[in-house]
């Protein structure tokens, strides 16, 4: 099984979802969106090695809901898998944010499979002119909160 | 002849002539004549056997006066008196400095002891006079010897010091019904029993108002819901009547109706006596909403204790099931939710969620629904807190959900923290009860001081001698102080001692309050538990196994000697987890004179509040709760337990009940969520950014910028003493 590149895990934050919530920051990121909160995060290389089950002693510890984030974890896709299943496995519930929309995650090698187990995507690229503080969860106007029960 | 001598601060010295004769000499030196040893030895012996066997100083000094006036060195008469103006300024010159800062409403630690209190008004600055020139009389004739060493030192910090002399007691939880049925007299005014619901909710402003002046500390309303639920009911039958009146006809069987809930809906569709009913509801609904507005704009805004300060008040309600009950806190919530004036947040009430499985919790809960409500509105006031019913040392075995007086048996607790709930001399409740004064230990110190022992065992021993060694000068000196207090006249405290405190009722006015205030408890607080680990273990109770273990052996230690003086002295003694706004920097300040900077304890301008993890230390939520959970059942006196929480708390109100889950798993008995929320004062702009200086939308730089110190709000840190503002700039988010 291979390993996730974790740069950051950050028990109970409340601004990646509903609740208080564990956030997994997965490095890397190709979007480079002008204005970008943490491009510090796009390096592929940053962070470490984790394996899912030193991820998931940290979630069980927590004890929250759980956020993919990062970078975009759909670059790690199918390292993710495994965790994903194992952390709706234990019950938590299970956001994603990716700098891709939905659609165009078609064509991303594992995300398909991914989208099974998360229960809500927020996609699309960070775009700075529609950049508005009062979205909840989002950072601009165009980003999206799909429920993916509901497709 | 003279014997001995009164000082001038009263202690009584034997006779020293030598003393009188270096005086009349410095006289002498500084007139063209110079000295004249035989004058002074004349003089000197005159007035030693003259004088009567015991004697002021200020007596002494006017016989020597007389004598030199006699003299014929008038010329040395002159300069020993101008020598005596000179030092009897100097005396004062300490009280002129303190005034001259009160006056020129400078901002400093002395005037900003109290956010609460505008000490710039006429009236603040009166009591602030007041105030500290009270304090040294407590020191000087109210405290013994080794009471007034231990403050001195810094040992023990005696709260409200000021308000000693007026043997005023701390705080009290109102039992609202007996004020509501029955009426009451304050000031000139004679108030019957209440009606409806705009009157109770009137009466209920003015008992919390008349009994802040009568006591040094907080008033509070310990079931504010099951209080105003009658009036309600009455002020429905009230506009069911006037329909009667309208349509002439009998609507009487009305007045008794069961209803689920009162709640607004449209009349439209609606016909004959339902449309009559719903009217009834309707307009109900719309005055209690009215009542709650005006009872939390009354407590912004009406100024207590001569006008500089408005009630420290807090509010618990969340149990009442009953309709009438869910009314008032479904508006109560609605108002706090829209705030005050042109939307702003409002100060008080510091409101109170009974959290309560079964009640007011759990998804099948009646109340549910008005919890999740709850959690709404604090994400966006700061209020409700919420207190723990089910934390098992808050249960009660007579609580049952069938009765109707159980509020009786609901733990409630003062919005700054102070609990009272066990009563070694009567029913274990809050209702009617408070507490009776607070004197911290500085637990730090004491560390300090056993810093320097090699051996880990030794060290830790000799810090618990020591620290029993205050807690028994900290256990006479509460005792002491209610000795005085015990004294007081019913007729002192007129509405807390008629009406208000449990057993009052009984006392005749010029009878002594010794018979009742035994229900109260005198409390024994602890400040800066992580900086005493640190000296003792060299890490604090956040980062380290074995510092929480000596913590929780601490706090234990503390509150067993707490129930061994409760034994020892028949009185209801508990320990406090200090809050200490006026004294986070005190302790501080005095150990860093004594001690140095010593990195991880003194070296920052405060000392971390009771047995939190400190502020600057960077946990999870989870964690905190894990670390902190375990000293709320040790300080019945008081706890809280504090999450700042990151980002815009309004976008995520699952957040806050994710934070009452913890305080739910982990028995905790009190907690509070603190975020960040600004408002534009022009505009009203809100938004939860970090340090907001100037608005977005209108770019007026009228910014109000909410923060909660020792339990209540302050919507500018202007206030804020330097300790607390350096406290505040540590805060760290817990993610």
């Amino acid at each position: 099984m291979s390993n996730l590149r974790v740069i950051d895990i950050i028990e109970g934050t409340s601004v990646d979802g509903p609740g208080l919530r564990t956030s997994i920051y997965l490095a890397g990121c190709r979007h480079a969106c002008p204005g970008c909160h943490n491009p510090q995060t796009w390096d592929f290389a940053a962070g470490r090695d984790m394996t899912v089950d030193e991820v998931m002693e940290i979630v069980r510890r927590a004890d929250f809901d759980v956020t993919l984030t990062g970078g975009d974890p759909m670059y790690q896709a199918e390292a993710l898998l495994p965790l994903a299943r194992a952390i709706k496995a234990a019950g938590y519930g299970l956001w994603c944010y990716t700098g891709f929309t939905l659609e165009e995650l078609d064509a991303v090698p594992g995300a398909a499979a991914l989208l099974d187990s998360i229960d809500t995507l927020v996609d699309g690229p960070f775009v700075a002119d529609l950049r508005d503080p009062s979205l909840i969860f989002r950072g601009s106007a165009n980003q999206r909160i799909i429920d993916l029960h509901a497709r | 002849m003279i014997q001995t001598v009164v000082k001038r601060d009263g202690r009584v010295v034997g006779y020293n002539e030598e003393k009188i004769k270096a005086a009349i000499r410095k006289a002498m030196l500084a007139t063209e004549l110079g000295e004249d040893e035989a004058l002074i030895n004349k003089i000197t012996d005159r007035i030693g056997s003259r004088g009567s066997e015991r004697m002021t100083v200020e007596d002494i000094q006017d016989l020597v006066e007389l004598e030199l006036m006699d003299s014929p060195r008038k010329e040395v008469a002159k300069r020993y008196i101008a020598y005596r103006d000179q030092r009897s300024i100097a005396r004062r010159a300490k009280t002129r400095d303190m005034f001259h800062e009160i006056i020129e409403a400078k901002s400093t630690d002395v005037t900003r002891e109290n956010a609460n209190m505008n000490t710039d008004s006429p009236a603040g600055m009166m009591m602030k006079f007041a105030s500290e020139t009270t304090k040294p009389f407590v020191d000087d004739y109210l405290l013994t010897q080794e009471a007034r060493d231990a403050v001195r030192h810094g040992y023990i910090h005696i709260h409200d010091k000021d308000y000693y002399p007026t043997k005023s007691l701390t705080c009290v939880q109102h039992p609202l019904d007996r004020i509501l049925e029955y009426g009451f007299i304050a000031g000139h005014g004679e108030s019957r029993p209440a009606r409806r619901i705009e009157t109770a909710s009137v009466i209920a402003c003015i008992s919390l108002e008349t009994a802040q002046n009568e006591m040094h500390g907080g008033q509070a309303i310990p079931a504010f819901d099951f209080y105003l639920a009658p009036y309600v009911r009455a002020s429905f039958v009230e506009e069911v009547k006037n329909l009667e009146r309208l349509y002439g006809e009998d609507f009487s069987d009305m007045y008794e109706v069961v209803l689920k809930d009162f709640e607004h809906r449209d009349l439209d569709g609606l016909t004959g006596r339902e449309r009559v009913m719903q009217h009834a509801v309707n307009r109900t609904v719309s005055r209690v909403h009215q009542a709650m507005e005006a009872f939390i704009h009354n407590m912004n805004t009406i100024h207590s204790r001569g006008g500089n300060q408005v009630v420290f008040s807090s509010i618990n309600y969340g149990t009442d099931t009953s309709a009438e009950g869910r009314c008032i806190i479904r508006e109560l919530l609605h108002s706090t939710y829209e705030g005050v004036g042109n939307g702003a947040t409002a100060i008080f009430p510091i409101q109170i969620w009974k959290k309560k499985r079964g009640v007011s919790y759990l998804p099948d809960d009646p109340n549910y629904d008005l919890y999740q409500l709850a959690c709404k509105v604090t994400a966006r006031r700061f209020f409700p807190n919420f207190v723990n019913l089910d934390a098992t040392f808050n249960q009660h075995e007579k609580w049952s959900p069938d009765d109707p007086q159980r509020y009786l048996y609901e733990v409630a607790t003062m919005g700054c923290r102070t609990r009272v709930f066990e009563d070694r001399y009567g029913e274990k409740t809050s209702i009617g009860r408070g507490n009776l004064s607070f004197t911290t230990i500085n637990i730090v110190r004491i560390a300090i001081e056993c810093m320097g022992i090699k051996d880990r065992e030794e060290r830790i021993a000799r810090f618990f001698s020591e620290l029993d060694r205050v807690l028994e000068i900290a256990a006479r000196q509460l005792c002491d102080r209610f000795d005085f207090q015990k004294t007081a006249l019913a007729k002192q405290f007129p509405l807390v001692m008629s009406k208000l405190w449990n057993g009052s009722d009984v006392l005749r006015p010029t009878d002594r309050v010794e018979s009742v205030i035994n229900h109260g408890t005198l409390g024994i607080g602890f400040i800066g538990l992580a900086e005493c680990l640190v000296a003792l273990t060299g890490k604090h109770h956040g980062e380290s196994d074995d510092a929480q273990r000596l913590g929780l052996r601490i706090i234990g230690h503390m509150r067993s000697k707490a129930n061994e003086f409760s034994e020892r002295y028949e009185h209801n003694f508990s320990v406090l987890a200090t809050p200490a706004e006026g004294l986070s920097g005190k302790f501080t300040a005095k150990d860093r004179k004594s001690f140095g900077i010593i990195p991880g304890i003194t070296d920052k301008a405060y000392y971390t509040n009771s047995n939190h993890v400190p502020v600057y230390y960077h946990c999870s939520p989870r964690h905190k709760a894990e670390i902190e959970a375990p000293y709320h059942e040790l300080t019945r006196g008081g706890h809280i337990f504090y999450v700042e929480i990151d980002g815009d708390a309004t976008h995520n109100p699952k957040a806050i009940s994710d934070i009452v889950d913890l305080m739910d798993r982990h028995n905790i008995g009190y907690c509070s969520v603190n975020h960040n929320r600004n408002r534009c004062m022009e505009c009203g702009y809100e938004d939860a950014s970090k340090d907001l200086r100037e608005c977005p939308r209108c770019h007026s730089t009228l910014i109000d910028r909410l923060q909660r110190i020792t339990g209540y709000l302050v919507g500018t840190t202007d206030r804020w003493n330097n300790a607390k503002l350096a406290e505040l700039n540590d805060r760290v988010v817990h993610e």
